[in-house]
């Protein structure tokens, strides 16, 4: 079911899948973002998708793992990981010795840290750009992909970039297609050994479930019926920021650094 | 001459058929494995024909007696012609009862004929309009050529020329009656139909009052089987025979509130449609009702060729197969015993299992049955939110009660919950030792299992018969049909056997006990639905009846009401898959209902309940038997004080509504 693999230079994908949490039950299942990231893949023309998950093959996770290979896959290759390793390095390899040209994750993983850092972090490591939010890849020619971001309220922006890239998908990015579970029982869970970097930071934490804090509304003063829909449907907006056009690359860099020192992201 | 003439003509068509049959047979051999009694089962015939299937055909008098004619003329005509002119016995009896036997058949085709003259719009044409003239030829040829054997006529009466018009007449007969039989013409449904009954795949559903209508299991435990079916020829054996009995008489048509509404779907030209694939072709030679707003001609198939596209046109679109309420109106209705809901499930598991395509809501309500027990997604722990204030007493903490009330998913939805307290405030009533499993109580499994899912249906049928095995109770009582009939009759494949009640039949019970005393009933006029899954797959038609007979109701009955009832529209998750269509299901049957005048109907059945309330501008308000029930509760009259007294120490009702 996995589009016919072609000789001739085809696109190869790989997406980073995890194992979810449902919210309310908390049972394992697919995570949401990244079956979106696996029907982002699918999407594309002529891809060769191929699965990567990194760590432990826990009797839970085994059929949430299938999950994703209900999605029409005779495959997914499982980086073998205790509890508490980091998942960074061991993919950071296996994305090395045999580099896709497109490697797409969700936003954030649905246990664990869910930092949402991963796709940034491994960016850094292997070299390669990062896009985040997709709704769509439109394209890929020579080495180039098009790439149409999602950003607050429905707008969208158009993007190219050099692959290898990694980019991860949006809420906007289209629902992913029903696990259909005989495929999802066939298909081969390929542990291949990696390597483990223990993460000893994690191992002194304290998990405990979050608590739901309740939101302070919205007091709105309107007078009419538009402008309370105007301000339920508003999107809280920053006071400052400015929009530079037209400015040399030292000018923006510049910006952007007073910026960071001002919010304390830089010191 | 015809003395030579008769026994060739007769041997070549029976020479012929028999090729014909084994061509049949091997067709249908296509077919996966299923074990059948061959001796038993060829037994059986006579008594499965003359009584189970005569039983539907006879619900049209004049049908059955036109068939009683025709049929059984034929067949003894064809045995006797056999004798008669095949071997050359005439002497004695034997031609004369051939000449009485192909008169009541001659007598039977005008009946025939007269039905075709002007056919109802269910009836297949085609083929089936020359039908009445070939069993006039056949009779007529017959009666004829036994004149002169058995004396009546000279033996050289008449010409060459005549012998040689009626030997023609009577190739025309033979051709239909006995090559046509086994070579796929309309009277391949005697041949085919004879086996279907001697090897039906649900031989328990013949003999007085049996039934069977749960599901099958499917086999979930070999990983390399293709689930489900996808192919004609993954159809078990005998339901690819059971297709070839089809008569085309379209009384599931009829029957099918899909096709009424104008859904994709007409029941028999999906079995057609499955004949056509078993032999492979298209179906541009179908000469019934096509399913609505698909031209007939487009589809084509073969035995080992898919039955659904993944994309385009192949046998069936899904759509048609996703339009079905699983309702069993067209089982029910038709008179050759061909089970239609079954071969639709097997190709919906195909789909949902092996495509993952199951349209609109279904992958949805699947993921969520998978990921939190219920079809809605709610939390498991809020399972019993709406009974905060009533105390209900768990089983986990009693372990055993008489009584175990299963809830049903209807406690997660706001209209369901009034009829769940008017069960308990009915139940407290009589002094029912009642429990509730609460939290532990998951779906029965009905969506997912009518949905294709068999895998999600077989995990939560598995874990609550496990739940189910902890606790001790005598029976179950629910007031969803559903899980009544998936708990009382497709949890017994999987180890789980329960005594299940409607709550219209406990209700009953109770009643006839003298536990409750009703007052008499002050409002209008009241019709009573009948749920598909209390009716026809359980049989219950009286137990709601003589409830609201007891509450002083007199129904005012629907023209289609008992087992010919109309569906709400609510099964098989078909308000799930969602299947456009001209009309809408429920909007039809509110129509039944404001034909009677009613302005209560009332339900046994949270689907029902929900299908027919969302009807825009109904004439009626829905009410469940039990809300109709813990209205009229009232204390017991002066004459049965005394055991009212006996038990006055007892919890006594609460107030609930």
């Amino acid at each position: 079911m996995r589009p016919e693999a072609q000789v001739d230079a085809s696109l190869e994908i790989t997406v980073l899948v995890s194992v979810g949490r449902h919210p309310i039950t908390g049972r394992a299942r697919r995570a949401d973002q990244d079956a979106r990231a696996v029907e982002l893949a699918r999407g594309v023309a002529g891809a060769d998708v191929r699965l990567l998950h990194a760590g432990g093959k826990e009797a839970d996770s085994e059929p949430a793992l299938r999950g994703y290979l209900g999605m029409g896959f005779d495959a997914l290759t499982l980086v073998e990981q205790p509890e508490g390793a980091d998942a960074l390095p061991a993919l950071a390899d296996a994305l090395n010795e045999a580099p896709p040209q497109l490697v797409i994750t969700g936003e954030r993983a649905e246990q664990g840290e869910g930092s949402g850092l991963l796709p940034y972090l491994l960016a850094e490591r292997l070299g390669w750009p990062v896009v985040s939010g997709l709704a769509a890849v439109e394209s890929v020619d020579n080495g180039v992909a098009t790439l149409l971001q999602a950003l607050p309220r429905g707008q969208r922006r158009r993007l190219k970039v050099r692959l290898p890239a990694i980019v991860t998908v949006d809420g906007a990015a289209p629902a992913p297609r029903q696990s259909a579970y005989g495929p999802a029982r066939r298909g081969h869970l390929a542990a291949v050994p990696g390597s483990v970097t223990v993460d000893e930071a994690w191992a002194s934490w304290e998990t405990q479930p979050a608590r739901k804090r309740p939101k302070r509304l919205k007091i709105v003063k309107a007078a009419s019926a538009r402008d309370r829909f105007k301000a339920a449907a508003a999107k809280a907006e920053g006071g400052g920021g400015q929009v530079l056009t037209d400015v040399t690359a030292e000018e923006g860099a510049e910006a952007i650094l007073k910026l960071l020192k001002e919010e304390g992201v830089l010191r | 001459m015809l003395d030579t003439l008769l026994p060739i003509l007769i041997f070549a068509a029976l020479g012929l058929a028999a090729i014909g049959v084994v061509r049949r047979v091997r067709l249908w051999r296509q077919g996966r494995p299923s074990p059948v009694p061959l001796v038993k089962g060829l037994a059986s015939v006579p008594r499965r024909y003359l009584v189970d299937l005569h039983h539907v055909v006879a619900r049209d008098k004049v049908m059955s007696n036109t068939h009683v004619a025709t049929a059984g003329g034929f067949v003894a005509a064809a045995v006797l012609m056999v004798l008669v002119h095949g071997f050359g016995l005439a002497e004695g009896v034997l031609g004369w009862v051939l000449l009485a036997a192909s008169a009541t058949m001659f007598a039977g085709s005008c009946f025939v004929a007269r039905r075709r003259r002007n056919p109802p719009a269910r009836l297949s044409k085609g083929p089936w309009m020359r039908l009445p003239k070939s069993l006039m030829a056949f009779s007529l040829s017959v009666f004829a050529i036994t004149l002169p054997a058995v004396g009546l006529l000279p033996e050289d009466f008449g010409s060459w020329v005549l012998a040689l018009a009626l030997s023609a007449v009577l190739v025309w007969g033979l051709g239909e009656m006995v090559f046509g039989m086994a070579w796929g013409g309309p009277m391949k449904h005697a041949f085919a139909g004879a086996l279907h009954l001697a090897f039906h795949r649900r031989a328990e559903r013949f003999g007085e009052g049996n039934r069977s209508t749960g599901l099958k299991a499917l086999n979930l435990d070999d990983e390399d089987a293709t689930l489900g079916v996808e192919k004609p020829s993954d159809f078990t054996w005998n339901q690819l025979l059971g297709f070839d009995a089809c008569v085309q008489c379209g009384r599931c048509e009829a029957m099918c509130p899909a096709f009424a509404a104008g859904q994709p779907l007409n029941p028999k030209k999906l079995i057609q449609d499955m004949v056509v694939g078993m032999a492979g072709g298209s179906d541009a030679n179908y000469a019934g009702s096509p399913y609505p707003g698909k031209p007939v001609g487009e589809h084509a198939g073969t035995p080992g060729g898919p039955i659904v596209a993944r994309e385009g046109k192949a046998l069936v679109d899904a759509e048609t197969l996703w339009s079905c309420t699983t309702c069993r109106a067209c089982v029910e209705e038709c008179p050759m015993m061909i089970e239609h809901v079954d071969a639709i499930v097997d190709m919906r598991r195909f789909l949902t299992l092996e495509h993952g395509n199951t349209p609109n809501k279904g992958a949805e309500v699947l993921d969520n049955l998978i990921a939190t027990d219920n079809p809605g997604g709610f939390a498991p722990d809020a399972r019993m939110h709406w009974a905060a204030d009533l105390e209900l007493p768990l089983l986990a903490d009693r372990g055993e009660a008489e009584v175990l009330l299963w809830l049903g998913d209807g406690a997660y939805d706001m209209r369901n919950q009034r009829t769940l307290r008017s069960l308990v405030k009915v139940l407290r009533a009589a002094d029912v030792d009642f429990a509730v499993l609460g939290n532990e109580e998951r779906d029965s499994g009905d969506v997912a299992r009518r949905l294709g899912d068999e895998a999600t249906f077989q995990s939560l049928a598995k874990r609550n018969i496990a739940t189910l095995s902890k606790y001790r109770f005598q029976r179950i009582v629910t007031c969803d049909p559903h899980s009544f009939h998936v708990l009382g009759n497709e949890y017994g494949e999987l180890g789980g056997h329960y005594e299940v009640r409607h709550h219209s039949t406990y209700i009953a019970e109770l009643y006839e006990a003298g536990r409750l005393h009703f007052k008499p009933w002050k409002g209008g006029g009241v019709t009573y639905h009948d749920p598909c899954y209390l009716g026809r797959y359980n049989g219950e038609y009286e137990a709601p009846r003589n409830v609201l007979k007891a509450l002083g109701i007199e129904v005012a009955e629907m023209e289609r009401s008992g087992f010919r009832s109309r569906c709400c529209g609510g099964g098989g998750g078909a308000p799930i898959t969602d299947i456009p269509g001209e009309r809408r299901i429920p909007d039809m049957r509110m129509k039944d209902v404001g034909e009677t005048g009613a302005e209560v109907v009332a339900v046994g059945c949270p689907q029902c309940t929900a299908m027919l309330e969302g009807v825009v501008d109904a004439t009626a308000e829905v009410r469940d038997i039990a809300e109709l029930v813990a209205n009229a509760l009232t204390e017991a009259p002066e004459a049965s004080v005394g055991a009212a007294r006996q038990s006055s120490n007892r919890p006594q009702a609460v107030e609930v509504a």
